[in-house]
């Protein structure tokens, strides 16, 4: 064998050998990859499933501790003799995280109401601005909020007011129109005769926008929906699931 | 990669090379801080992240919920990918579609005249009574934001990058792109 083509000989090993190792390099880089990736797929799915899990809205027994219309115009739902704690909810019916509150937590605060476990004060209000969005957020509102006054109490002013976040319609564009509220509250189960007269006249408006502008004087709200346990605000990482608002408001009681 | 020696060496453009991987190291943990504390902020409340998606009117509801309830998660994830530099290039380059399609959102939203709240950093998009929406000023950051994005998945993952540990990325060849590693070193014995 010549010297030359002895060189060539141990070059191709060595070329064979350098091919070989950086097969197994690539496999190594590969595997190490996919497992990185398939971790984070993993942990992600995880997160997505931590989220759901939390924010899933307890089943509505169906039954409603008694419900009554309080002087200041707030809704009191408690079951006889329970006064404490006190869980107070401030939202507008037109206000799109209220309906996420109400879709979210709002069968968790009449659950609690109905098994005695706290007295639920609702204050709906109206919370927007006239010159947002040229005062149709609102003229929706303060139609809607004035029409639940003209409810006074029981289980159809709590069918109403979830009816009125069902119903909700866009920020920008006019709904809650008279007739439809009207239409809601017979489906309620409203009977008074009144009620009719009521809320085509608007009757309760003026009453509903001094409540709303007492409200957000007092209470010093950022923003609605709030919710306050025994007049301490409550968290939205608590408010906005069901179950941690209820070991809040069961610890509370202690 | 240059070694870097000890003391800088004089000649600037030198310095400039040898400084490459500390800035794709601060791009990274910056980006990554910001992607960490915006999904952090909205992971305990998906119901309003869902929220604050449906404000800017651009997705049906279906699609609206699993951005909601995804993003968040997603922003983590990314970040933390980002921090430990981890699969480096692919977090940036999801850091850079994330951050093009919030400005995209923004825009849109503001060409469209909607008064909402971003939603970047948790609530519900709405604004607060009296508030004025800073579009302009968040489409900048995104857009920032964006250009760490670019530096993240462009180069290198610099130092303190797992990536480098585990040998993700080739030592020598770091400027090669994937494929075509089958050539050099061959001939180089003539």
């Amino acid at each position: 064998m010549g010297k030359a083509a002895r060189d060539q000989s141990v070059r191709d090993r060595i070329k064979a050998q350098r091919e070989e190792e950086r097969r197994r390099e690539r496999l190594r880089r590969i595997v190490t990859i996919v497992a990185a990736a398939v971790v984070t797929f993993g942990v992600i799915g995880a997160g997505w499933w931590f989220a759901a899990q939390g924010s899933k809205p307890e089943e509505s027994t169906g039954a409603l501790a008694p419900i009554s219309v309080a002087a200041d115009g707030s809704v009191v739902m408690a079951r006889p003799g329970v006064n404490k704690p006190v869980l107070e909810v401030y939202e507008d019916f037109q206000c799109p995280a209220c309906r996420a509150l109400e879709e979210t937590s709002g069968s968790t605060i009449k659950n609690l109401a109905t098994e005695g476990k706290a007295k639920v004060v609702y204050h709906p209000i109206t919370i927007f601005p006239e010159d947002m969005n040229k005062g149709v957020t609102r003229g929706n509102s303060l139609r809607a909020g004035a029409a639940a006054r003209c409810i006074p109490g029981g289980a159809p002013w709590s069918r109403f007011h979830d009816q009125l976040f069902r119903k909700q319609p866009a920020e920008n564009t006019p709904g809650f129109s008279l007739e439809d509220l009207v239409a809601w509250g017979r489906d309620a189960g409203v009977t008074d005769p009144g009620f009719e007269r009521c809320v085509t006249g608007q009757e309760k408006a003026q009453a509903h926008l001094a409540a709303s502008a007492r409200v957000l004087d007092q209470a010093k709200l950022k923003g609605t929906p709030t919710l306050k346990l025994d007049g301490k605000e409550v968290d939205n990482e608590v408010a906005f699931r069901p179950a941690e608002l209820r070991q809040e408001v069961v610890d509370a009681a202690k | 990669m240059l070694v870097t020696s000890e003391k800088p060496t004089s000649v600037g453009t030198r310095r400039a090379i040898s400084a490459l991987p500390w800035v794709t190291t601060v791009s990274r943990l910056v980006l990554a801080g910001v992607l960490i504390a915006a999904g952090w902020q909205k992971i305990g409340t998906p119901v309003l992240s869902v929220q604050a998606v449906e404000a800017y009117e651009l997705l049906p509801e279906s699609l609206a919920k699993v951005v909601g309830y995804g993003l968040p998660i997603l922003e983590i994830v990314v970040g933390v990918l980002l921090v430990v530099g981890l699969l480096t290039r692919v977090a940036g380059m999801i850091s850079m579609l994330l951050m093009l399609a919030f400005v995209i959102g923004i825009a849109s939203a503001w060409a469209r005249g909607l008064r909402i709240d971003c939603g970047c950093f948790g609530g519900g998009g709405q604004l607060k009574a009296g508030a004025e929406p800073d579009y302009l000023l968040t489409i900048l950051r995104d857009a920032g934001l964006f250009a760490l994005g670019v530096v993240v998945a462009w180069f290198p993952p610099g130092r303190l990058a797992l990536d480098s540990a585990l040998g993700l990325t080739p030592g020598r060849e770091v400027y090669d792109a994937e494929g075509d590693e089958e050539e050099p070193h061959v001939k180089e014995n003539r």
